[in-house]
């Protein structure tokens, strides 16, 4: 299971409030998830945000990543 | 290597150059020659044995050497965005700050809020003192460049691994939820004079006598997404009609309380006993632990490290071992 491409609708509907159904349980995904919640930032720089975030970390984060597109 | 050795063992390691994470009393580090390391001021170790005090001529090692290519530097309090931004692109930022400083409040309230936080990892510890010597005595971080002592700034061991490798940060939180009563703060702040209880505004420090909450025992236990994030409770400052924290909290989580840990000692042995050693290559624990939880002789296996006053797992937390795996 590869990240879903930057252009992909999954990131806007994470980035306005999908990504707290992410299931994880790793530290970082959780405390980034909640920066994501807090963050007054716009929704297109929310959706970048996540997709660098998951992009970077995709070898760490299998169970994660494969939830993505579902979003 | 990540143990107490001499003082005069650490001084040959960075006089062949080796790249080192050092933790150890003001007097040990003082001693030691200008190289590729980092330190900060701590007495308080766990180690094999149990949680021992270090007064003097022994310093904790972890040499990083072999992690991948090391580069030191240093930030001031205005300065400390450069920690990620400077960050390597895979790897990870070994930091210590001083407690008490400008750069450990600030890199409290900010660090979770750089854009990059959790694309390059910041790991470390907050440096302190002896407990008699509270307030007489302020910690220290040594930049081993040039062998130079600082009482307000972070230092930071860039780690950059290999491309087949990659850093995690993990940690071990004892502490749950209660279940009980819901804590809202209206701003990131280590100092709280009111705030939201079952969303009724209640004054902080009236609340925490009246639910036998003051003596500091139990941390507040912040839901991130799921993780556990402590704020330890410090002191209540009547004149000031506020709850001292070592801490911030933030708005936009919910907080309870934690339950009570009867035995930390048991409680530690039984969750490190599940984790997976391979590749941990540094950890901490926290003073509050080592102190409530009696640790001074108790082992509790895991990863060897400096029992600190403040650990830091891209953010700020208390209460919490921290350890840095690479895999």
């Amino acid at each position: 299971m590869t990240v879903p491409a930057s252009n992909h609708p999954c990131w806007q509907r994470l980035a306005s409030g999908g990504i707290a159904r992410l299931k994880t349980q790793h530290l970082g995904t959780q405390l980034m998830t909640k920066r994501i919640e807090r963050s007054t930032d716009s929704l297109a720089v929310k959706a970048s945000e996540l997709h660098a975030y998951f992009a970077k970390w995709e070898r760490a984060l299998p169970a994660e990543v494969s939830q993505l597109a579902s979003f | 290597m990540n143990e107490l050795i001499s003082v005069a063992a650490a001084a040959e390691l960075i006089r062949k150059g080796a790249a080192l994470s050092l933790a150890g009393p003001e007097s040990a580090l003082d001693q030691l020659p200008a190289g590729n390391w980092i330190g900060g001021t701590i007495p308080y170790f766990m180690v094999a044995g149990g949680g021992t005090v270090v007064t003097e001529g022994k310093v904790f090692v972890t040499d990083l050497s072999k992690l991948g290519h090391i580069s030191i530097a240093s930030y001031g309090p205005a300065e400390l965005a450069g920690i990620v931004g400077h960050a390597p692109e895979n790897g990870f930022s070994l930091t210590i700050i001083p407690a008490g400083s400008q750069s450990h409040q600030r890199f409290a309230a900010e660090a979770s809020s750089n854009p990059d936080a959790f694309l390059k990892p910041t790991v470390g510890w907050i440096s302190g003192v002896h407990l008699s010597d509270l307030g007489r005595v302020s910690p220290k971080v040594y930049d081993g460049r040039t062998a130079s002592k600082h009482e307000d700034r972070a230092v930071v061991a860039y780690v950059s691994l290999p491309a087949d490798k990659l850093a995690s940060v993990e940690i071990v939180n004892l502490f749950e939820p209660d279940g009980g009563d819901v804590l809202h703060f209206s701003d990131t702040s280590f100092q709280v004079g009111e705030c939201l209880v079952n969303g009724k505004k209640v004054d902080f420090a009236q609340y925490l006598r009246s639910n036998g909450l003051d003596g500091g025992k139990l941390p507040l236990v912040g839901d991130f997404a799921g993780a556990h994030i402590n704020v330890s409770v410090q002191n209540i400052d009547d004149v000031k009609g506020v709850v001292n924290l070592y801490a911030p909290v933030f708005p936009g989580v919910d907080y309870h309380f934690a339950k009570p840990v009867p035995d930390y000692a048991n409680a530690f042995r039984a969750r490190l006993a599940k984790v997976d050693a391979q590749g941990v290559v540094m950890g901490c624990n926290c003073i509050l632990n080592f102190l409530y939880g009696e640790l001074e002789g108790k082992a509790i296996g895991g990863v060897q490290g400096p029992v600190t006053f403040g650990e830091i797992a891209y953010q700020l937390l208390n209460q919490t071992m921290v350890m840095i795996r690479i895999s």
